[in-house]
């Protein structure tokens, strides 16, 4: 055997090795939120296509669920790494003793809100006194409660019903007069207004700005998965940043990889678009804790009856990822959103 | 008086199995017919009812130009089948063993009965938190509930064994073994495999259970994505889906059970008939 042919040999194998090294280096970033792949999430999406995650050293595990079983316990049974929780859910878990800590803030401009048709009355929630309000989920009842207090009302003084996620239902209470509003979230309308069902917010101004969907960890395991959570909250950011160089690139990343949000295309660009409100961050730094805020709105969720006591935000708001997470080039990731634009636009 | 038709021969000619599909056709179509008309006319509310013809568009896209729905398809499927053998098995193991023992009946039975009686929708999240996401405790969700059918059927099977039979079998001295092959089983399988029919039916029903639970994948979990999205033509197209997927699974489990149980049918006695003879001259 020649000596040129022992070096390649070498030179394959070494490669090799170090291909399944890079491979078996992959860790596994386990989290629960309450949808699948989504626009509504579309930072996950563009980041797994341009595979920030994968050059981070993370595989991401989804764990979409809409379970009776508070998504804080998973995180303590050891099942989930991350979960998305809303304010509400952080501050009662907490008060209930869970050792958790909110790390990173994937929504900073709450996506909940209240609904009402277009040709309705109401000008503010202190209308819908004595009327019949819709629920998406019996988790929006804490929203209307902290809306409806916001005005010196109770959510004893209307009647509410949950209706559920599903489209139909939801558009026929909202066109039938079924029920005054609806109380839910960014997604829920996007579909009655893509379907000409004109629907118009009244959420009080206090609770527009208000964090959600943030992400919540076991105390114990932020040490222990600092390198994954890590890379997989720089990849998450990557995936955020690039809808801002470049929107009509990630609009076909999600068509191709959510084709199912996608067939009406109105609704995805409307989707699209209130995702983008939603999920790029308004701090300086992604993602980024803020304490002023989290003080601001606690008041507010006790005066409605949402939560029983104040918890200090030194107790829970942790921002020891958030330095280097958002510690990436942003040119380097405006050159591939366009370089992938390129190829296939 | 025109003569009777001969079996198998209808009016004018035409086999009674031609006219049959055809008539089936016929009703099929002017359904359809009326649901596009009434779509159109406005009688039907949009929101619920999509035209026929949307439908149709989305399945040429879910399965063509899309072609989005394969891989949910096949991740439904592969959790049914998986569900409906680990009930099978759980439930025919079980059924036996409860009608063969008066005492296990006497104390699985009733817990049996309770399971049964709580609905699995309940259960379903327990299960994921105690066997964790995945598909793990998706398959345990659907085993749930194919469970009851093969269970209540197999011991209804191993009871009710024809006493006058039995009789016979132990005045000439059959073993235990022999009664269980011989006699027990060969008339319990009519009823087991209807249990199957039942369970194997059911599972696409717990299909969809796990799957509006855990979101990632699946049938279910695209069907509550259009539903969502108000994009109801596909959501009708991937129900039809699942009842097309349901009507050939029965098909396929009476087919199974025309061929498993072939005693209770004269094709199935024929084709066994004709087999055995053919070993026998050779």
């Amino acid at each position: 055997m020649t000596l040129t042919k022992v070096l390649s040999t070498a030179a394959i194998s070494a490669a090799c090795g170090l291909a399944a090294a890079v491979a078996v280096a992959q860790t596994t970033v386990n989290m629960i939120n309450p949808l699948p792949r989504s626009t509504n999430f579309f930072p996950l999406v563009v980041g797994e296509e341009l595979g920030y995650f994968e050059e981070e050293g993370v595989a991401v595990n989804l764990l979409p669920s809409d379970t009776s079983i508070p998504y804080v316990a998973f995180i303590q049974n050891g099942q989930a790494d991350l979960a998305m929780l809303d304010p509400f859910e952080t501050v009662n878990a907490l008060l209930a003793g869970a050792d958790i800590n909110t790390v990173f803030e994937v929504m900073q401009n709450a996506p909940e809100g209240i609904a009402v048709p277009d040709a309705s009355g109401a000008q503010s929630v202190a209308d819908l006194v004595g009327t019949t309000v819709g629920l998406v989920s019996d988790r929006d009842r804490a929203f209307l409660q902290a809306a409806l207090a916001t005005k010196g009302h109770t959510i004893d003084e209307v009647d509410t019903v949950v209706l559920g996620e599903s489209g139909p239902t939801l558009a026929a209470a909202m066109r039938d007069g079924a029920v005054s509003a609806i109380s839910g979230a960014a997604p829920d309308w996007i579909a009655l207004i893509a379907n000409g069902i004109g629907t118009r917010l009244i959420t009080p101004d206090e609770l527009l700005v208000s964090p959600a969907n943030t992400f919540a960890m076991n105390v114990d395991a932020i040490e222990d998965k600092r390198d994954a959570v890590t890379g997989f909250l720089r990849a998450w950011c990557k995936g955020m940043h690039a809808v801002t160089v470049n929107r009509d690139a990630v609009a076909e990343i999600l068509k191709k990889n959510v084709p199912e949000e996608w067939e009406i295309e109105a609704a995805g660009q409307l989707y699209l678009d209130m995702s983008i409100g939603m999920n790029v961050s308004v701090t300086a730094r992604c993602g980024d804790t803020q304490a002023d805020v989290w003080a601001a709105i606690q008041p507010q969720m006790k005066a409605a009856g949402g939560i029983a006591e104040i918890v200090p935000v030194e107790d829970f708001l942790n921002d020891t990822y958030i330095e280097a997470a958002d510690d990436f080039d942003r040119a380097e990731v405006a050159d591939e959103i366009n370089a992938w634009a390129a190829a296939n636009m | 008086m025109p003569a009777p038709a001969m079996h198998g021969e209808g009016r004018n000619g035409v086999p009674l199995r031609t006219r049959r599909i055809l008539m089936h056709a016929g009703i099929f179509l002017t359904l359809v017919l009326a649901w596009e008309i009434g779509a159109r006319a406005g009688y039907l509310d949009p929101l619920f009812y999509p035209r026929p013809t949307a439908i149709v568009d989305s399945f040429i896209r879910i399965y063509i130009t899309q072609g989005n729905i394969w891989r949910h398809l096949y991740v439904s499927l592969g959790l049914v089948f998986a569900g409906f053998a680990a009930g099978s098995i759980l439930g025919i193991v079980l059924g036996s063993l409860v009608g063969f023992n008066a005492l296990a009946r006497r104390f699985v039975k009733p817990y049996v009965l309770v399971l049964e009686a709580t609905p699995r929708i309940a259960v379903a999240p327990l299960l994921i938190a105690a066997l964790g996401f995945g598909a793990q405790s998706k398959i345990a969700i659907i085993m749930l509930v194919c469970f009851f059918a093969p269970f209540i059927n197999t011991l209804a099977g191993v009871v009710n064994v024809n006493e006058e039979k039995l009789e016979l079998f132990n005045s000439l001295g059959a073993s235990k073994f022999q009664i269980l092959t011989k006699l027990v089983l060969p008339e319990a399988v009519p009823v087991i495999m209807a249990g199957e029919r039942l369970a194997l039916t059911a599972s696409l029903s717990g299909v969809l259970v796990a799957e509006f639970i855990q979101r990632d994948q699946g049938i279910g979990s695209l069907i509550l994505i259009y539903t969502r999205n108000l994009n109801m033509a596909s959501a009708f197209a991937c129900i039809f889906t699942l009842t097309v997927v349901g009507f050939l699974i029965f098909k396929g489990m009476e087919m199974l059970d025309r061929y498993i149980a072939f005693w209770n049918n004269e094709t199935g006695m024929a084709r066994v008939g004709a087999a055995r003879k053919a070993r026998w001259e050779n």
